[in-house]
């Protein structure tokens, strides 16, 4: 008898041991917080809930040079922090090898709205994003395996991975590619003067407010709503001769041939250069262009 | 003493036991007169009929000059790769049964999404369980990935990016069927998986084209198709039909257009694909059953 109870005893241990492994392998959820003006949350967030270990390890991942080919080019590179997640420096971007891009990086912001991304929207789920710069022989040049590969060699990933997906043995891309977008996810544009206004907590100066009359007549079209694109494809009549097919090359619709991504105008003070080539360094010149056409 | 009480107090103990027993002894009753469900197993076997004789695939390593095949322009040709995705499988027989293989995408893995590779000759053998017994007679899938294997996000198993190489990255989405060899009559310059841009007369047919964009030209070009057997195979526990149904490599280039190894022999966009696209359904066919 005395036995039984001590066997009982150890089973209830052994529950009780694993019930604490699984406290200590819990994930901390993170919520995506929508502003009511905003469009509605696109990105399937009950496939992929963002959790704090999550969006940690995309941070990280996102700021790794070893996902390019020659251990050079993080996704940062091209998209820096402190300018909205864009390149300031390269016009068009440079990659691995030095060698330079055909399109201007754009913003990584707001991006659980959107449905399409990349300047001809061939890209319709965020997850695969990072898979188009790793796999561009001009971006980072690698293969998605073998980033996989090497993450699964260094030793510091293994844990990371570990925490934010429990249960998981290796490193698979799914995980990889599920975390970097937790943290691309949480990039929201959402505290500008524009942002304030429409919350009610600020009100837009004489010299802004008449900005906004000229805005809402010739801009406002296009650059709509609260993330001011409409994400249609436009020709805005930059080339007579198309270097980039643009669009074209997605839908397969001849006319659709030079046209690209209506751009976000969050941010738009720091994301220079302007277009999908970058050809315009200023403001200025954007809006002398659309004057002179 | 305890142990006695707790009996005592708990007269329900035993009537929740005779009522499980009494549910099982019904539910066993009823099930009597069906049979237990059982496997079947559905066999992509890919072949070149020849002369008028299948034959087995004979694969090549990229820029070889031999040449097994001639497609229906009289262009020879050879092989060096071969992959394509069955999904949406059903089975249907004639007394109404019907079994739809189920369909899930996770990060995880995946299931009832199968990737037949000819360079792995058991990825071709497809083991449906589960499959309620009975006669069937008929079976219908989809050769490509519907639009729901790229709107899950980055899932794993048979459609891992980084493992399946049948991703298209700049147009995300995956390819439903790839080809690649050389041909006599290809002038080169062709690239893929393994026809490399030096290699000299590749032919490389990446065949895809999974979403609509409504009033656009996006092409969809993953193919449905259904197949009836000659025969019924019969399916319950303890029995494993197998059902072979054969590609032919030849008509993925000739059953309903031709194709011409001379020009657009490097297709790599849905637009491109859709002459031999519309050979899929043509290239398949029902062979027979062993039971």
């Amino acid at each position: 008898m005395k036995r039984k109870i001590a066997l009982l005893i150890g089973a209830t241990f052994i529950i009780f041991s694993c019930g604490k492994d699984d406290v200590v392998t819990k994930t901390s959820p993170y919520s995506l917080i929508r502003p009511d003006y905003f469009p509605e949350i696109t990105y399937p967030l009950e496939n992929n809930p963002i959790t704090k270990e999550g969006f940690e390890l995309g941070k990280k991942l996102f700021n790794d040079p070893r996902l390019s080919l020659d251990n050079s080019v993080a996704c940062s590179n091209c998209h820096v922090k402190g300018v909205a997640f864009t390149d300031p420096q390269h016009n068009p971007s440079v990659g691995i090898f030095n060698q330079i891009g055909t399109r201007n990086a754009p913003m990584i912001a707001n991006m659980a709205f959107q449905s399409e991304f990349l300047w001809d929207g061939g890209v319709s789920h965020l997850d695969f994003v990072p898979v188009f710069a790793i796999e561009n022989q001009k971006e980072m040049g690698e293969e998605l395996h073998h980033v996989v590969y090497k993450l699964n060699k260094i030793p510091e990933y293994a844990p990371l991975f570990k925490a934010a997906f429990p249960g998981i043995d290796t490193i698979t891309s799914p995980y990889m590619l599920r975390a970097i977008s937790q943290y691309m996810l949480l990039l929201v544009s959402d505290k500008s003067k524009y942002d304030r206004v429409q919350k009610g907590e600020d009100v837009f100066s004489a010299s802004e407010l008449t900005g906004k009359a000229v805005f809402d007549q010739k801009c406002a079209a296009c650059h709509s709503g609260a993330l001011f694109t409409n994400y249609e494809y436009m020709n805005n009549g930059l080339d007579l001769v198309f270097m980039d097919v643009g669009r074209e090359l997605i839908s397969a619709l001849a006319s659709d041939l030079g046209k690209f991504k209506v751009p976000s105008l969050r941010n738009i003070m720091l994301t220079a250069p302007y277009m999908h080539d970058g050809r315009f360094k200023t403001l200025d010149e954007v809006l002398e262009h659309y004057r002179s056409e | 003493m305890k142990q006695l009480n707790f009996f005592k107090h708990n007269k329900s103990f035993y009537s929740v036991i005779f009522l499980t027993l009494a549910i099982f002894m019904v539910s066993c009753k009823k099930d009597s007169d069906k049979k237990d469900p059982g496997n079947i197993e559905i066999e992509f076997d890919n072949i070149a009929v020849v002369n008028g004789i299948e034959r087995q695939l004979t694969l090549v390593s990229p820029g070889s000059t031999d040449y097994g095949y001639t497609n229906g322009m009289s262009q020879t040709f050879n092989i060096n790769l071969l992959r394509y995705y069955i999904t949406n499988i059903k089975l249907e027989g004639p007394n109404g049964e019907v079994f739809t293989d189920h369909v899930h995408v996770s990060s995880s893995g995946t299931e009832g999404i199968y990737l037949v590779d000819e360079a792995q000759p058991s990825s071709g053998s497809v083991i449906l369980d589960n499959v309620p017994a009975g006669e069937y007679n008929k079976i219908t899938f989809t050769v490509g990935v519907e639009e729901n294997g790229v709107t899950e996000g980055a899932a794993g198993g048979n459609l891992d990016p980084a493992t399946c190489k049948m991703f298209w990255n700049w147009n995300s989405g995956y390819i439903a069927l790839k080809f690649e060899g050389q041909s006599n009559v290809s002038a080169g310059g062709t690239t893929g998986t393994e026809t490399l841009e030096g290699v000299t007369k590749g032919i490389a047919y990446h065949i895809g084209g999974w979403k609509t964009i409504d009033g656009t030209a996006f092409v969809y070009n993953n193919k449905t198709m259904s197949f009836t057997f000659d025969t019924k195979a019969k399916v319950e526990k303890g029995l494993q039909p197998a059902v072979h149904m054969v590609f032919d490599v030849i008509k993925l280039f000739s059953s309903k257009n031709l194709i011409d190894f001379t020009g657009n022999n490097n297709v790599h966009k849905p637009v491109d694909g859709k002459p031999a696209a519309e050979n899929i359904p043509g290239a398949f066919a029902f062979d027979h059953i062993h039971q």
